[in-house]
């Protein structure tokens, strides 16, 4: 690959203005504050990242390194992405579609969740840059990768954190080595405070001033759901929606392969998914609005908790550009999606991806999906991360003593039950 | 609060740029707000952004001024009921 310093990047550029900036470690516009975002040279990349070429490479998200942002090869999580597209016939039938298909990233290495993509891109990033010490604020998955993957790479990690967290999320970050800092305080107090960490150390803040190569990270899902596809983009696409970052990346991944022709342009529509108890962006979308109100978050989908979504305004813009719709489903119906998903296929998702399914059915059964269309869900985290949410839920185990006899009359009374 | 002027100049005592998106609920919309705060405070301030509908105000804002005094219009703001936000708006990820 012929490859000038800063690889196929050209800038990054604001998303409101245009203006271009140094593919430094920098974020917002100073002009009127937008956000900055990896710009590309694409009539490069299309001479280098042809289909073969690709089929070339490892099973990993930086088979399409091109699109991703860094100067040389990626040194942070080599073996990140590349998740199974599952065919998911036996929830397809008890949601009402045609052909449903699961992007399954509880499996993502080594983290099991997404955030593995888009750390595993900061964390190169950051190496490329200079930075010995990477930081995040975060209030679980990311927390998790972060430490993990800086371990790997020999990084020091700060890891800041509500104290209110559960203990278990804690130790899935410390045991990795990391500093974990618990702040007391209310969510918007801790917000500001972790930002101004940010600016004031001269660290790698993976989703402060790293977010615009962060964030690129989570376009490698657009990119393998087309390749598994057998390279076509799903007529639906159905994405959790926090920030509202990944639906927005989705789309960037899908159009960048249409503009890189790897991929023939068709119709499509991306649509997002909320808990009702954090619905900022969903209730926009649903009342036809552009912009949304920020909202206290009370769910059990903490991964999904976010009350004033960085990336909502433009979530709701890729809603109606693609005919996307969005909506939002209550705790008992996370439950219900979690459950069904792992009864129908074995896939044990956390409560962002109970969100996914459960929001899915509610837009079949609405016929905004239709029943005969293809869609795929992305389903974002493992379920062994949030068992506290479906602890009592998922039915109960039955007691019996050391005898045969015993469990014969047991499956007999159940079998009565059920005739 | 201003230091004892033997003592080393702290955090508070630096001046500092804060950049901040406020939303204002439909009820104060039409409140001068940012005027208040300049008189209440010893703080410059500068709009850098401002979109107004019925529903929302958004006004993109830069604040320059001691940490103390930073932090206090901040405090002031929230308490009359605007959300206040880093430039970054949400720092904590999931």
């Amino acid at each position: 690959m012929s490859e000038k310093h800063e690889g196929f990047m050209k800038a990054l550029k604001c998303r409101e203005c245009g203006r271009e900036y140094p593919l430094a470690a920098t974020h917002v516009c100073e002009f009127d504050f937008g956000p900055l975002e990896v710009a590309y040279d694409y009539d490069r990349i299309k001479k280098s990242m042809t289909k073969a070429a690709i089929h070339s490479r490892a099973q990993s998200m930086w088979r399409y390194r091109e699109l991703l942002p860094v100067a040389n090869d990626p040194t942070v999580g080599l073996q990140v992405g590349f998740t199974p597209l599952v065919k998911a016939d036996r929830l397809a039938k008890k949601l009402g579609i045609r052909e449903l298909w699961i992007k399954n990233d509880t499996v993502n290495y080594p983290t099991l969740s997404f955030k593995d993509r888009v750390v595993s891109v900061a964390l190169s990033r950051a190496l490329e840059l200079g930075f010995e010490t990477v930081a995040c604020a975060s209030t679980g998955n990311l927390a998790n990768s972060v430490a993990a993957n800086a371990a790997s790479a020999g990084l020091k990690a700060y890891v800041f954190i509500p104290s209110d967290l559960e203990q278990g999320k804690i130790v899935n970050s410390l045991v990795y080595g990391a500093n974990v800092i618990t702040i007391k305080g209310h969510y918007d107090e801790v917000n500001r405070l972790c930002a101004e960490i940010a600016g004031k150390f001269g660290w790698a803040f993976v989703n402060v001033n790293m977010r615009p190569y962060y964030s690129e990270g989570s376009k490698s899902m657009a990119y393998e759901i087309i390749e598994q596809s057998g390279w076509r983009i799903p007529q639906h696409t159905v994405v959790p929606m926090a920030s509202g970052s990944l639906l927005t990346k989705i789309q960037k991944g899908y159009q960048e392969f249409v503009k890189l022709g790897l991929v023939a342009e068709a119709e499509y529509s991306i649509h997002g998914a909320q808990a009702t108890g954090c619905s900022p962006i969903s209730v926009a979308q649903k009342a036809g609005l552009d912009f949304f109100k920020p909202v206290k978050p009370n769910t059990i989908a903490k991964s999904l908790a976010i009350g004033t979504p960085a990336d909502g305004f433009y979530a709701l813009r890729v809603m109606k550009e693609t005919g996307g719709a969005a909506d939002d489903v209550t705790d008992d119906e996370i439950r219900e999606g979690i459950r069904l998903l792992a009864e129908c296929e074995g896939i044990f998702a956390e409560t962002a991806g109970g969100v996914t399914v459960g929001v899915a059915k509610k837009l079949i059964a609405s016929g905004k999906i239709p029943a005969n269309d293809s869609a795929v869900l992305c389903i974002t985290g493992n379920g062994l991360k949030t068992l506290d949410a479906v602890v009592g839920h998922v039915g109960k185990t039955r007691e019996i003593k050391p005898s045969l006899r015993e469990f014969e009359a047991m499956l007999a009374s159940e079998e009565k039950v059920n005739a | 609060m201003p230091a004892k002027k033997t003592s080393k100049p702290t955090s508070q005592d630096t001046v500092q740029q804060t950049r901040l998106w406020l939303m204002y609920p439909p009820k104060l919309i039409k409140k001068p707000l940012i005027w208040e705060l300049g008189h209440k405070f010893k703080v410059v301030t500068n709009i850098r952004q401002a979109s107004v509908t019925d529903e929302i105000g958004i006004v993109c804002l830069e604040l320059d001024g001691k940490r103390e005094a930073v932090k206090a219009a901040i405090k002031w703001l929230t308490k009359t009921g605007v959300s206040v936000e880093p430039v970054e708006i949400s720092v904590i990820a999931s």
